[in-house]
């Protein structure tokens, strides 16, 4: 197939593919945590670690990095206060990386570089930055499935899953690192719109359908996979920007399931009327 | 108390962040209207670097000017700040380069209080290039929007016209000093000629005619010498790349055995790496001279050095 000619159409498929298995897996976590726009947050924050890492001369990735754990990890420790109003955290945190990203960029000498590392595209992805997704797929995956039903305990309840006597500390730590290592990395290769959407959207499709915790996260990777082969696929032979086709593509099925269902709740109820 | 020295912890990389970088010492002439009351120079304001180059040659020490776009900025989706709109108020001479480069120009010169303001549009009179695609006429819907071609600074001819019209607008505003713009810019009218010459003499003999640049800015440039551009993006540079298009232009260098792909300063040279990655061809810079950094700057660069330095990477690609 003509689209498999090229090698930065390869690239896409794999790295789509890998990060819609491995986002998901986080996002059914943290929109249990009702953290949905925790994707979003730290993207933007990673951002101010970009221009710090320029500034300071380190390796913007690794500034990016940094940055999306404290973020992460600021975060963690806002929602601990007021666990009541758990996105606050996020706003805060959000609104922090946002202005700081802003002030430091003018801090930033050398604006080509600045832009090199702002700029993230699902076709546009160098041997680096295909072999970290890859490395940290591997780590989410493992980590995922060792700590699958402490996870799981903890999104549902904290509290009794501390009573269970799961490490709730521990396991906390080992995902906000995850969580921050993998949007760091993925919204620099990718653009960031792809991760905060496939953190959700999927998640969302996939409760509609799945009866349990581990259906739920088979379907979200399932839709997630979906919507991003598709959406390459379309972006290519409609000459379309992939990044949001991909995210059209599954806010587009969202609406589609949620009608399709509402619809079929009316003909039930009708029929049982009669 | 873990809890605690988390947040300390984010705390101080923040503020640790924040301290490690020094304020850089104020760009020069940022606000040159505010010492014209003093030296009598015009105060001009220029909406971005060539138009502030050319203005600068020809005016020298008789003006006061700024350049609305910070020094790094890639001017095609910028727009001015209240702040910039109220030096407008205040100047004596606006440059701005025009067919559609500046799309905020209308509406802001329709709202200006300032009538003894002068705004001059560079390319006027000038033959303009129309803005589509040779190759894709109709699919690009979007572009559609902007009409003509805005980069004539980028033929050296042209680019001589716009600075004859910059001396224009000068002499109308000060015509005490008609003398000394004139001089200014018969001077520089021979560096233009003695560059297009130089282009001419260097391009002509080379096989090779194609470039792949990182956007659709090397049009009037091209007419000149008898080159064929082959922009990854329209004309303005976008935010993500079509993979059609990419696969295109693959196939193109492909066939036409293209060794250099150029990016931009101003723009990320990932897609032009990954294209020469699949096709094994190198990278390098060929300037638009829409914005030059802080360090280009203060190394003494100008537009004759940049073109300069876009001739050397052509000759090298075309060989
Ligand atoms: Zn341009």
């Amino acid at each position: 197939m003509a689209i498999f000619e090229y090698d930065f159409m390869r690239r896409a498929f794999i790295v789509g593919i890998l990060l819609a298995i491995i986002i998901p897996c986080i996002g059914i976590i943290v929109v249990l945590k009702r953290l949905s726009m925790i994707g979003d947050a730290l993207s933007h924050t990673s951002l101010a670690g970009v221009a710090a890492g320029l500034i300071m001369g380190i390796n913007p990735i690794l500034g990016a990095i940094a940055a999306c754990i404290a973020a992460a990890l600021g975060i963690e420790a806002i929602r601990k206060r007021i666990p009541k109003y758990s996105e606050m955290s996020i706003a805060i945190i959000m609104s922090a990386g946002v202005g700081l990203a802003g002030v430091l960029s003018g801090f930033v000498k050398n604006a080509a570089n600045f832009n090199s590392f702002l700029f993230g595209s699902i076709v546009a992805i160098s041997d680096f930055e295909m072999i970290l997704v890859a490395c940290i797929s591997c780590a989410v995956i493992l980590a995922f499935i060792l700590l699958y039903k402490e996870l799981f305990y903890i999104a549902l309840d904290e509290r009794s899953a501390r009573l269970a006597g799961i490490p709730v500390k521990t396991v906390n730590f080992i995902f906000t690192i995850l969580t921050a290592v993998t949007v760091s990395v993925a919204a620099r290769t990718v653009g960031a719109l792809i991760i905060s959407s496939l953190m959700v959207v999927p998640v969302a499709c996939a409760m509609e359908f799945g009866k349990s915790y581990k259906q739920t996260v088979l379907y979200s990777i399932c839709f997630a996979v979906f919507f991003t082969v598709v959406g390459l696929f379309l972006a290519y032979y409609a000459r379309l920007k992939p990044g949001g086709t991909i995210v059209l593509i599954g806010v587009f099925c969202l609406v589609l399931i949620l009608f399709a269902k509402k619809i079929m709740a009316k003909i039930l109820l009708t029929m049982n009327k009669l | 108390m873990k809890k605690i020295a988390s947040l300390l912890l984010s705390l101080m990389l923040v503020i640790s962040l924040l301290g490690g970088c020094t304020p850089t010492p104020s760009t020069p002439s940022v606000n040159p209207s505010e010492n014209s009351g003093i030296t009598e120079k015009l105060s001009v304001y220029a909406s971005f670097y060539p138009m502030y180059d050319f203005a600068l040659k020809v005016g020298g020490d008789k003006i006061e000017i700024a350049n609305m776009v910070p020094a790094g900025t890639e001017p095609h989706d910028w727009e001015p700040t209240a702040s910039d709109i109220t030096n407008l108020e205040k100047a004596d001479v606006f440059i701005y380069n025009g067919a559609d480069m500046e799309h905020w120009v209308d509406k802001v010169l329709e709202s200006l209080q300032n009538k003894d303001l002068i705004a001059a549009e560079a390319s006027q009179g000038l033959t303009l290039l129309e803005g589509h695609h040779d190759e894709e006429e109709d699919e690009n819907a979007e572009e559609e929007e902007e009409h003509h071609d805005p980069h004539v600074w980028l033929s050296p001819i042209k680019a001589k016209r716009e600075m004859e019209n910059i001396k224009n607008a000068f002499i109308q505003a000060d015509a005490d000093n008609k003398d000394y713009y004139e001089a200014n810019y018969e001077k520089y009218a021979a560096e233009f000629d003695k560059l297009d010459k130089e282009f001419k003499d260097t391009l002509s003999v080379l096989p090779n005619k194609d470039i792949i640049v990182a956007h659709q800015a090397f049009g009037y440039l091209c007419a000149d010498y008898g080159l064929n551009q082959i922009p990854i993006e329209g004309l303005s540079p976008d935010s993500e790349p079509d993979p059609a298009r990419m696969a295109e232009i693959i196939k193109f260098a492909k066939e036409h055995n293209v060794k250099i792909i150029f990016f931009e300063e101003l723009v990320s040279p990932k897609v032009a790496e990954t294209i020469a990655n699949t096709i094994g061809a190198k990278t390098d810079m060929l300037n638009p001279i829409e914005g030059l950094s802080d360090e280009q700057l203060a190394a003494g660069d100008d537009y004759f050095s940049a073109m300069r330095q876009n001739l050397q990477s052509l000759k090298a690609a075309l060989q």
